[in-house]
Order: structure tokens, then C-alpha cells, then sequence
């Protein structure tokens, strides 16, 4: 299963859009960078049903209060994350 | 288990190489090692020893070697990316007749036979985007 790792605003581009017409039952998705923009408001909808991770000090950076139906995570359990899953796939463009 | 970075981003321009510190960290304090850190396009900035941030800014290169001493950590720019981009080594500088090398201690230049190779060894790639 893998683990789709976005970097990019959902108001910048469309690196959010193309990772989930690409996502499978199963896979999980984090979002780092810019893309913790799209851990709240509206754009969660989209991602609802989904196994997905924010990573807390990005969020934390931008003071974004991380919806309550997405997992805040740091830097270790990304590490996990990327034990638990596989391949990684970055989308940033 | 056996982690790849590969780096797109130039330090300064992107938060990619900055972000890809963090994990290395992350990785390596959970006891998992580092194969080979691959830095790529832009990335390979990261390896140039003329960088001068302010001081009250964050000094990615230094942290990079620091982190490459503490861990003996492989850090490869590509080699064709960093010639376009002006990233020499002394012996490189020399071969194309440029007035002096900048890649900065720590670094290696290499082919993209290394990334391929780290990709082949490794247990997982992870590739932080410019």
C-alpha cells in the first residue's frame, strides 16, 4: 500500500487533486509543506473515508488548527509511516 | 530498515531540503539508517559551499555536515545536475577550465547510476519536491 506524501497548497495546484485520482483502497495520505492547508475546511471533504495524516509542525507553523477527522503527527511516526507502507510517492508539482 | 532521500529543493527557495533534514533526523533517531542522502536538480545547491545565510537564519549546509559527521552519512549530488547549476569540485573546476571549485566539504559528485543503486538497495525512497 502506499504512502502518498503532498507538499503543495490545494489553492496552488493541483498536486492534491492528482494523488487521489491516483489513490487506492488502503493507501494512506500525508500532508506536509503547504498542503496542510487542506487540513480543514471544505477541501476535507474530499477526504473523507481515507486514511490520512497531517504533520503537526507544519500545521503548527501556519496556524492551521488540523480538522479533528485527520491524524496531527510529528516526524517519528512519519518515520513509522514510511516503515509501514510502500512505495512513497511525493506529489509537489 | 534502509532509507533513500532524494532532494529537489534548493535550501532557501523551497522547504523541501529543509523538511528532508527533519526526516533524516527522524529517521536516524528511530534506528533506522540512511543509505545515501541523492541530491537532484536544484538540490544540488545544497552542496555548495559558497552559502552564506544570515545568522539568524537557519545554515542548512552546515547542519547537512554536521548530521553527515555524526552519522557518516553518504550526501551525492548529481553530477550533471550540479554542473549546469555551477556546483564544482576542485578537480571538475579544473577539468572544464572554471576558476575555482565551491562544492562544499562532506559532499560527493556522482551519476545517476548511484541514485539507481541506492534505489536498489535501499528498503525505502522518500523524495522531498522543490
Amino acid at each position: 500500500m502506499t504512502l502518498h506524501i503532498v507538499s503543495q497548497s490545494p489553492f496552488s495546484g493541483s498536486a492534491l487533486k492528482d494523488c487521489l485520482s491516483a489513490f487506492a483502497d488502503g493507501d494512506a495520505l500525508l500532508l506536509i509543506e503547504d498542503a496542510v492547508y487542506a487540513a480543514k475546511g471544505q477541501t476535507i471533504t474530499q477526504l473523507k473515508g481515507k486514511s490520512v495524516y497531517c504533520l503537526e509542525p507544519d500545521a503548527v507553523a501556519r496556524g492551521i488548527s488540523i480538522d479533528p477527522a485527520i491524524e496531527a503527527i510529528d516526524e517519528t511516526r512519519w518515520v513509522s509511516l514510511c516503515t509501514e507502507h510502500n512505495p512513497i510517492v511525493s506529489w509537489f508539482r | 530498515m534502509q532509507f533513500t532521500l532524494v532532494v529537489y529543493g534548493a535550501p532557501h527557495a523551497s522547504e523541501g531540503a529543509n523538511t528532508a533534514l527533519r526526516f533524516a533526523r527522524a529517521v536516524l533517531a528511530s534506528g533506522h539508517g540512511i543509505y545515501r542522502v541523492f541530491f537532484y536538480g536544484d538540490g544540488v545547491h545544497n552542496g555548495s559551499a559558497l552559502v552564506a545565510p544570515p545568522q539568524d537564519e537557519q545554515d542548512l549546509l552546515s547542519q547537512w555536515q554536521d548530521l553527515k559527521i555524526a552519522h557518516n552519512l553518504d550526501l551525492t549530488l548529481c553530477i550533471a545536475a550540479a554542473q549546469r547549476r555551477g556546483v564544482l569540485n576542485d578537480s571538475e573546476a579544473s577539468r572544464l577550465e572554471k576558476p575555482s571549485g565551491n562544492m562544499a566539504d562532506g559532499f560527493e559528485l556522482a551519476g545517476l547510476g548511484q541514485l539507481a543503486e541506492a534505489a536498489a538497495v535501499s528498503d525505502r525512497i522518500v523524495t522531498f519536491g522543490s
